[in-house]
């Protein structure tokens, strides 16, 4: 079955962006697709760059980072909540003349619609919160 | 109407469990996880509430055993990972409460 991930929860606190990696891990080893991980509200700080966990915890961004690349899978932050949150792209830096990038390129900033569209393809949405 | 898997990581103090009761039917399915594995304390007043509404109850081992919680279940299913995922192909709709 195809699915998506909707990502709510920051990977700094609560379960919900552990358990959304978690989910991913055993769902693509189950045969299933993971088309998009849609991440909005806190669940963008995935997506940061900067973030620097401690050694004996698993690093969140590294995760994703991992399985985009050997299941290309997307990976999307929801622009107006990764905008107020200071996670820019190359691209959002320079439109609003900050010093530079500050998500990982793993990630794309991108629009709700993103998430509709996905909710339409998809089999499953399984949305992970708290 | 297709049956729903609500999963709840909220603490039985939460008004997004008492949320969740009043939205559950027998037919729906509902898994613990996070903080809300607590209401799986068998006798507590939050398992009563959680048995009466009829639906299967499953809990996530990892988060139950990080809790403490794990010796202390009854009839309820404990699921890991995995278990989640097959919960999502046999009901086509998650509902998340947290």
């Amino acid at each position: 079955m195809i699915y998506s991930l909707l990502v709510l929860s920051s990977p700094a606190s609560g379960h919900g962006a552990r358990h959304a990696v978690q989910f991913a891990r055993s769902a693509l080893q189950r045969g299933h697709t993971i088309d998009r991980v849609f991440f909005l509200d806190d669940g963008t700080f995935a997506g940061s760059a900067a973030a620097v966990f401690p050694q004996d915890e698993a690093s969140p961004l590294q995760c994703w980072v991992e399985l985009s690349e050997r299941h290309a899978l997307e990976l999307i932050l929801c622009v107006s909540s990764a905008l107020k949150r200071g996670l820019l792209d190359a691209g959002e830096a320079q439109r609003h003349e900050r010093c530079g990038p500050t998500i990982h390129p793993a990630f794309v900033i991108s629009g709700l619609g993103q998430l509709v569209d996905a909710m339409t393809h998809c089999d499953r949405l399984v949305t992970f919160g708290g | 109407m297709s049956v729903i898997l609500h999963t709840l990581n909220a603490s039985p103090a939460s008004g997004a469990f008492d949320d969740c009761l009043r939205a559950i039917t027998a037919d729906d399915a509902l898994l613990l996880l996070g903080d809300g594995v607590y209401a799986a304390m068998a006798h507590s007043r939050a398992w009563e509430r959680l048995r009466a509404c009829g639906a299967p109850l499953y809990v996530l081992r990892a988060d139950a055993s990080a809790a403490g919680v794990l010796p202390l279940l009854e009839e309820i299913e404990v699921v890991d990972m995995d278990g989640f995922v097959a919960l999502t192909e046999r009901y086509p709709r998650q509902l998340a409460w947290y």
